[in-house]
C-alpha cells in the first residue's frame, strides 16, 4: 500500500492529494478502486486529470503477466545446478542444488546439519568457485573445520586460501539483525554493487531455527509474522537472484502442547537428511 | 533502504497503528517528519520521535557496511575468520586427556555444555576452569578474569582455594625450571588472592533472577572487558522445579541460548554450562539423557558428557562441530581436575606380599 504523495507521478500535485485525502483517499490502491467521476464531483478536480493520473499509477504499480513458454525460456538460461560435493547426496536431490530453490535441512541434536552445510560451502567455494554467504546464528561455524574440508578436497595452499576468501560469513543471534542481514543482502544484489568479493551464488543459513524459537507459542502471533517474513525474504532471495538457499532447522521429537495451529517444528515440510 | 515494516523492532499495536494507515516500508516513515507522523496515526509526539530514531538507527546500521560501526552488520570471509580463531587461545582443564580430545581446551565464542549425573565433577571442572582462565599468557593461558553464576549454591571457596593454590604451585615450578624474566614479573600478579579477586559471584535464586543476570551481563562485560570465560553451573535447576508452562520454558531458554552465544562472539569469551540428566525411557530400556530436552540440545556448540564407569570417571565429547566424538578418562583430585594417574608397574593384585622386600610405591598427588 503505497500512500499517495506529490511527485508520485506526473500530474500529481500537492493540493489533488490534500483534496483526496479529506475524502478519505489515502494509497494508491484507494484511489485506482475508487470510482472517479464521484471523487471528480467530491472534489471539485477535473476528470481527465484523474483519469491521466490513475492510468500512470496503473503502469507504475501492476505486476505484469509473464507467459509460460517465456518462463520456461528463461529458467532453463538461467538456473543453474550446484553439486553438493557427496555423491550421494546430490543423487538425492536429483542432481544437485538448484538455485532459485529453498532446501532445508532438518535434524536432531548433533546429527550433522552444521557439517553438511559446512561442506557444501566448501564444495561450491572451491570446486565451483562461486561465492558463499553463510549465515551464522549458532556460533556452530568453525573455520579451522572448514579448512579441514577444503584441504581434503585440494592440496595447494593458493588454491584453499582462494575458496576461503570466498566464503563470507555473517554472526546475527536474532530475528532482527538476520532479517536486517537478508535485506542487507537484496540490496546488495539488486544494487550489483561489488560487495567486496562479487555476486553471491549460495546462501547457507544455520540455523533458523535459533532465531524463530524464542518467539513461537504463547497466545501471541508475532512470531509467527516474524517467521513468515523470514521465510519470505529467502525465498524472495532465491527467487530473484538466482541463488540457492540453504536454511537448517531442529527436529523436536515431543509435542510440548499449547501450540493450536502451529506444528512445534518450524517449517516442518522439507526434505529431511 | 526498502525495509518492510514487519521487519523493523517496533511494539505490535504501534506496527498496527503504522499499517492501518498506509505506511509498508521504513523509507516511507522516514520521510515523513514527528508532527506529521504523530498526527497520522493519533500517538503523542515523543512516541513518534522514539519510533522514527529506532527506524532510522536500523537503516543506518545496514548503511554503514565497513567503518567501525559496532552495531554494523560484520561479515568476515572465513580466511579471516581462521586467522582469529587460531590466534584465539583456549582455556586448558589441566587434565591433557580433555584438552587434547576439546582440541586444545575450552574453545572462546562458543557455548560449551557439560553434562553429568550428580557427584561426576561437573562443578569441579567448573572450578577449575574459573581458576584455569586467569593463567597469564607466558605459562599459556589467558591471562583473562571469570564470571561465576551459581543456581544451585554448590560454589565452595575453599575449594576454589585449594585449586587455585595447586595452580600457583604449578606455576611457580615452571618457572623455576624455565627461568625466564616475565615468568617472575607473572607471578607477582598471579597469587591467590589475585586469582579470587578477579572471579566475579552471581548467586541467583530462580529463572528470573538467572535471566535477569544473564540479559544485564553485556552491560557488566563492557565494564570489565578482561572477562574471557562465564561459567553458568546449573542451568537446569532453576528451570526443572516449578515450572507448568512448558512452552514458556522453551521458550525462554532458547532466548537465553541466543543471548549467550551472542555475548561470547562480541566479546570473545567462552561460556560454560552445566546441565543435570534425566532417563528418557524407551520401549524395553531406559537411558539418562540430558535435561531440558531436545530443544535444548540445540543451544550448545560443544556437549561434553561427564559419567561413570565401575569406579573410573569419564567425559566423552558428545556433539562438537570441530573434533571428533571420543571418550578419555579424568579424576578429581584435592588439586583439581587432572588426568589419571597412570597405575604403577610393580602393583600386582595380590599385593606386596608377592615380594616382601620391596616396598610398595605410594602414590604422591603431584602434577
Amino acid at each position: 500500500m503505497v500512500i499517495l504523495h506529490a511527485g508520485l507521478c506526473p500530474g500529481l500535485t500537492a493540493e489533488m492529494i490534500q483534496l483526496l485525502k479529506a475524502n478519505g483517499i489515502q494509497t494508491v490502491v484507494d484511489f485506482i478502486s475508487s470510482d472517479l467521476e464521484e471523487v471528480a464531483q467530491k472534489c471539485s478536480l477535473s476528470y481527465k486529470a484523474l483519469v491521466a493520473v490513475r492510468r500512470v499509477l496503473l503502469a507504475q504499480f501492476s505486476a505484469f503477466p509473464i507467459n509460460g513458454a517465456d518462463l520456461y525460456e528463461e529458467l532453463k538460461s538461467s538456473m543453474a545446478i550446484l553439486s553438493t560435493g557427496s555423491k550421494s547426496l546430490d543423487k538425492l536431490l536429483d542432481s544437485g542444488l538448484y538455485t532459485g530453490e529453498v532446501l532445508e535441512l532438518m535434524g536432531a541434536p548433533g546429527s550433522g546439519k552444521t557439517q553438511v552445510c559446512l561442506s557444501i560451502a566448501a564444495s561450491v567455494s572451491h570446486s565451483l568457485k562461486q561465492n558463499v554467504l553463510f549465515i551464522d546464528s549458532t556460533g556452530g561455524f568453525t573455520a579451522s573445520r572448514l579448512l579441514q574440508l577444503v584441504q581434503s578436497r585440494t592440496e595447494e595452499e593458493e588454491e584453499q586460501v582462494e575458496a576461503l576468501q570466498r566464503i563470507q560469513v555473517a554472526h546475527v543471534f536474532d530475528i532482527y539483525k538476520m532479517l536486517a542481514a537478508l535485506q542487507e543482502l537484496r540490496h546488495c544484489m539488486s544494487q550489483q554493487v561489488v560487495c567486496s568479493v562479487g555476486p553471491v551464488k549460495l546462501l547457507v543459513v544455520d540455523s533458523v531455527s535459533a532465531v524463530v524459537c524464542p518467539l513461537l507459542g504463547g497466545r501471541q502471533s508475532e512470531g509467527l509474522a516474524l517467521m513468515m517474513q523470514l521465510a519470505r525474504e529467502l525465498k524472495t532471495l532465491a527467487r530473484e537472484f538466482g541463488l540457492a538457499t540453504v536454511p537448517t532447522g531442529i527436529q523436536v521429537e515431543l509435542d510440548i502442547g499449547g501450540y493450536e495451529a502451529l506444528e512445534e517444528r518450524p517449517g516442518a515440510s522439507g526434505e529431511e537428511l | 533502504m526498502q525495509r518492510d515494516l514487519g521487519s523493523l523492532p517496533l511494539a505490535p499495536a504501534l506496527r498496527a497503528r503504522l499499517v492501518g494507515a498506509g505506511f509498508s516500508t521504513a523509507q516511507e516513515l522516514l520521510e515523513v517528519g514527528p508532527c506529521e507522523l504523530s498526527k497520522e496515526i493519533g500517538i503523542s509526539k515523543e512516541e513518534a520521535l522514539e519510533t522514527l530514531q529506532v527506524i532510522r538507527q536500523e537503516c543506518d546500521s545496514n548503511a554503514v557496511r565497513t567503518g567501525g560501526d559496532p552495531t554494523a552488520l560484520r561479515k568476515c570471509t572465513a580466511l579471516e575468520l581462521l586467522e582469529q580463531e587460531q590466534a584465539q587461545g583456549f582455556v586448558i582443564t589441566f587434565c591433557s586427556a580433555l584438552d587434547d580430545m576439546l582440541g586444545g581446551g575450552v574453545q572462546l565464542t562458543k557455548i560449551t555444555e557439560i553434562c553429568g549425573a550428580p557427584g561426576v565433577g561437573k562443578t569441579q571442572l567448573c572450578m577449575q576452569l574459573a581458576v584455569d582462565v586467569q593463567i597469564p599468557e607466558c605459562f599459556g593461558g589467558l591471562a583473562g578474569e571469570a564470571v561465576y553464576i551459581d543456581t544451585e549454591g554448590s560454589f565452595m571457596v575453599e575449594r576454589v582455594v585449594d585449586i587455585a593454590t595447586a595452580c600457583v604451585q604449578h606455576c611457580q615450578l615452571i618457572a623455576e625450571a624455565q627461568q625466564e624474566e616475565d615468568h617472575h614479573k607473572a607471578l607477582e600478579t598471579f597469587s591467590l588472592e589475585g586469582i579470587l579477586s578477579h572471579m566475579y559471584y552471581f548467586r541467583c535464586h530462580d529463572y528470573t533472577e538467572l535471566l535477569a543476570q544473564i540479559y544485564l551481563l553485556p552491560d557488566f562485560l563492557s565494564e570489565h572487558s578482561k572477562v574471557r570465560l562465564v561459567a553458568v553451573d546449573g542451568i537446569a535447576f532453576p528451570f526443572r522445579h516449578d515450572f507448568e508452562d512448558l512452552s514458556l520454558r522453551t521458550r525462554l531458554l532458547n532466548g537465553l541460548a541466543q543471548q549467550l552465544i551472542s555475548i561470547a562472539n562480541d566479546h570473545k569469551l567462552a561460556v560454560i554450562l552445566t546441565n543435570q540428566m534425566t532417563t528418557r525411557i524407551g520401549q524395553s530400556q531406559s537411558t539418562l539423557v540430558p535435561a531440558l530436552g531436545e530443544s535444548w540440545g540445540h543451544a550448545a556448540t560443544i556437549r561434553l558428557i561427564l559419567h561413570w564407569d565401575n569406579n573410573q570417571r569419564l567425559a566423552t565429547l558428545y556433539k562438537s562441530p570441530s573434533q571428533k566424538e571420543s571418550t578419555v578418562p579424568y579424576c578429581v583430585t584435592p588439586h583439581g581436575f587432572r588426568d589419571v594417574q597412570p597405575p604403577p608397574p610393580s602393583q600386582t593384585p595380590e599385593g606386596s606380599e608377592m615380594n616382601p622386600r620391596k616396598r610398595p610405591r605410594i602414590e604422591e598427588d603431584k602434577q
